[in-house]
């Protein structure tokens, strides 16, 4: 939603300091902006055919394969951020930032929680087949 | 045509849920039916309904948050008296209506009663404290309202067509899969969260950027007051959490509406998976809730003691640190369902912790009064019922926290208590609080000092004769939700806690008195200079009720206490500061998109719980078309002219002139 809310001088200087995640930017070329994009894109096509190559030919240790395609899907990520996203390490930024490490923070405590306990309750809870005497009753609820 | 619905959804079989929905929907008529043949639709309409402005529009949602609380309140006076009476008999209240009342209580409680209230607000003074003049995005805000209420609708629709789940607030599988829940009960439950969520969320999203992007000049993070920074905590875990509800009832939807296996017992499915998720959005939701009525009792604390907030800094600490470490406790709810020592141990240890950040506020509250001059009005002192009570609620949280503990205690009435303890004290004391303290600034006038200190000492005597007998009965071993019971043990306690409800009763009673003769006698306690209680922050530094642009000219920041350095300069230099020079200024024009899209978002809502799939579609289709319609509107603002601003300032700085000069005249 677009509805523009007045805003004096103090909210303008702080527009400067703070750019959203595509925004377009006035001081640079055109020819800047498409130089970033293409070696993004270039990147970025780089890291997805050197996953399918490493996957079919002997260049990598058949065991660390998996961890080959794990380091190339986070290099893509960090592609995808720093070159479409224009995320940077820059004073105007610092929202971005903090807002990324924040979500990464929060999917990692999640995601990694729950697998870490649905692991562990698996691991735990004897399985209650139809034919399992249900002697301790029913866990929970 | 009509999908499930027939007339067999209609209670007329059973007298009590027949005789409660025909009296509501009497009484809903009757009040339609006089706003429109008083005349007064078109005023609703054009102020309030269609407002995008951030005060009607948090006054609105704490109105649905305080009507919600009382429907709320009604299912506890009928659980406590099922109760009460269902003594080695089966009470009034069947197994199944009374299966849904407890539900229909929690959902109530935390959905439609509290987050409304809480969000409603930060919506009023998150933009007022922070000296600007509107939320980031003005008209979403009123689509999240309607939304909100559009949930609420469907809960209370359940009431007459159909039935509500009987599952317990959280709709644990495979309890609430079709299989074990066939009738549309669930069913209303995941829609009107649904809808309501969606409404939370880009509510949160709202503020967030409000408060990250749009602070008056000069106002730095660390000048903020607290209240927008633990209302900034709040709309951060609401948009980190929020999304994982969502995905969650999603899941549950597709098992019921397209048999998927997410949760089921068979085909892979399981559904300790959805304790897990839900879980992991329902501890940060505690504090989502609980974090911004730390803020108001911060607010508050520290203006009725005439004192700077303790410890400022460790405040805000305290309360980031609460924000992180709400998300790696969630496993403390289900510590007896299946996982082993270790997590349980490390989940235990983390829910400790939490309560260290927490500890730390209650010290700097407590360091705010000391030398002070305490003043006890009523917000200040649901204040201090909230210190005492939630220490003890607090204290027993970090007992269940420790997992052999919570093997004995678990789902017991020790458990709901404690939570009561903690969720009562933390979330609706403090929204009465708010309610106090903030209601002259929304209106004009304060609330009658007596009806509010009778309703404070009602509620919290009633509220720890409730809640002291049910930690006993749960030390005895009764489990929550029961229906009805044959220990003679139980039976005084549960009937002290019923009693106890009886006195909370009074309390609500006194509340709505005190709304009725506030009103009644609103030219005496009429607030004329916008600043009643000796504020601290910008809010204070406008009219009551302020303009609907807020600020004649936006304040310039200079200290961590924005208005009491102006007021403190005008009293040393006995005079005000120089007048501003006034230029127009644009504000958000108001739009129906929000009341409409709700309109279609109940139509989708009501459909899909029926299964009438043309109607759900028409719904989804007009919602859409009211998007594209906002999103190719021509006008966005309108201008109010530099005069109309600078009448309105005149005006107020005429009452603080003479409110600084009668100041003098009593010095002298």
């Amino acid at each position: 939603m677009s509805d523009t809310v007045s805003q004096d001088e103090g909210g303008d200087q702080r527009r400067h300091a703070d750019t959203a995640p595509g925004d377009e930017f006035g001081q640079e070329d055109i020819g800047a902006g498409l130089r970033g994009y293409s070696i993004g894109l270039g990147l970025a096509a780089l890291l997805t055919v050197a996953s399918f190559v490493v996957l079919r030919t002997q260049l990598v240790w058949a065991p660390a394969i998996p961890l080959a395609l794990i380091v190339f899907a986070i290099a893509q990520m960090g592609v995808h951020l720093v070159f479409f996203l224009h995320i940077t390490t820059g004073p105007d930024n610092t929202n971005n930032v903090m807002a990324l490490a924040f979500g990464v923070l929060i999917v990692v405590l999640v995601v990694g929680g729950s697998v870490w306990i649905m692991g562990n309750m698996n691991r735990n809870m004897m399985p209650m087949g139809p034919t399992a005497p249900m002697e301790s009753g029913m866990p929970g609820h | 045509m009509l999908g499930k619905l027939s007339l067999s959804a209609l209670p007329l079989d059973q007298p009590i849920p027949l005789i409660a929905g025909a009296a509501v929907v009497v009484v809903l008529l009757g009040v339609i039916g006089w706003i429109v043949f008083a005349g007064h639709l078109p005023y609703l309409w054009k102020e309030w309904i269609t407002s995008v402005d951030h005060k009607r529009i948090g006054v609105m949602y704490v109105v649905l948050g305080l009507v919600m609380l009382i429907r709320g309140f009604s299912d506890v006076v009928l659980m406590r008296s099922q109760q009460a009476v269902a003594y080695k008999s089966p009470g009034f209240l069947p197994p199944e209506h009374y299966d849904q009342i407890f539900t229909a209580h929690g959902t109530i409680m935390i959905f439609f009663g509290a987050m409304p209230f809480i969000i409603g607000l930060m919506n009023f003074v998150v933009p007022l404290q922070l000296g600007v003049r509107d939320v980031a995005f003005p008209t979403l805000n009123s689509v999240s309202f309607w939304l909100t209420a559009t949930g609420a609708l469907l809960v209370n629709m359940s009431l007459v067509i159909g039935e509500f789940a009987r599952t317990g607030w959280w709709p644990s599988p495979p309890l609430s899969e079709v299989t074990y829940s066939p009738g549309v009960g669930v069913d209303y439950y995941l829609w009107a969260i649904q809808i309501a969520g969606i409404g939370t969320l880009m509510s949160g999203i709202n503020l967030t950027t409000t408060i990250l992007k749009m602070r008056a000049p000069g106002m730095s993070y660390l000048r903020m007051p607290m209240f927008c920074w633990t209302a900034l905590a709040s709309n951060l875990l609401i948009v980190a959490a929020f999304p994982i509800l969502t995905a969650t009832l999603a899941m549950l939807t597709l098992d019921r509406y397209l048999g998927f296996h997410f949760f089921t017992d068979e085909r892979g499915g399981n559904s300790m998976m959805f304790m897990n998720l839900f879980w992991a959005w329902g501890h940060p939701e505690v504090y989502i809730l609980a974090l911004p009525g730390y803020g108001v009792f911060s607010e508050v604390i520290s203006t009725f003691s005439s004192k700077p907030l303790f410890a400022y800094r460790s405040m805000v600490a305290a309360t980031m640190a609460i924000l992180v470490l709400s998300f790696m406790v969630w496993l403390h709810h289900f510590f007896t369902m299946g996982p082993g020592g270790d997590v349980n141990g490390i989940f235990g240890v983390t829910s400790m912790i939490i309560a260290v950040p927490t500890g730390v506020k209650v010290f700097d509250w407590m360091f705010t009064m000391y030398g002070g001059r305490v003043r006890f009005t009523t917000p200040m002192l649901w204040s201090l019922g909230f210190v005492v009570t939630f220490v003890v609620g607090g204290a027993t949280g970090v007992l269940l926290a420790v997992p052999p503990a919570d093997f004995v205690l678990h789902n017991s009435l020790f458990l709901v208590a404690h939570f009561h303890n903690v969720m009562v004290s933390a979330v609706i004391f403090a929204g009465f609080a708010g309610y106090g303290y903030w209601f002259p600034k929304a209106f004009g006038f304060k609330l009658h000092e007596g009806w509010g200190k009778a309703a404070f000492w009602f509620s919290v005597t009633g509220f720890v004769a409730v809640f002291a007998p049910l930690y006993v009965v749960g030390l005895l071993g009764m489990t929550r939700r029961m229906q009805h019971y044959d220990v003679p043990e139980w039976r005084p306690w549960v009937l002290a806690a019923s009693a106890g409800v009886i006195v909370m009763a009074i309390g609500v009673v006194c509340q709505i008195v005190q709304l009725v003769v506030s009103i009644r006698r609103r030219e005496e306690l009429r607030d004329v200079t916008g600043d009643p209680w000796d504020g601290r922050s910008l809010e204070w530094a406008t009219a009551s009720p302020p303009p609907a642009f807020n600020f004649a000219v936006l304040p310039e920041v200079h200290g961590e206490e924005a208005y009491w350095g102006v007021k403190q300069a005008a009293r040393d230099q006995r005079r005000l500061r120089e007048e501003p020079s006034y230029e127009a200024v644009e504000m958000p024009l108001n739009s129906a998109t929000g009341v409409i899209c709700a309109f279609f978002a109940t139509l989708v809502g009501f459909a899909m719980i029926w299964h009438i799939w043309w109607m759900a579609g028409l719904g989804l289709l007009g919602a859409f078309a009211t998007f594209v319609i906002f999103a190719w509107r021509d006008r966005v603002e309108y201008e109010i002219p530099a005069e109309t601003v600078a009448r309105f300032d005149r005006a107020n700085r005429a009452t603080r002139a003479e409110a600084l000069a009668s100041l003098r005249r009593r010095a002298a």
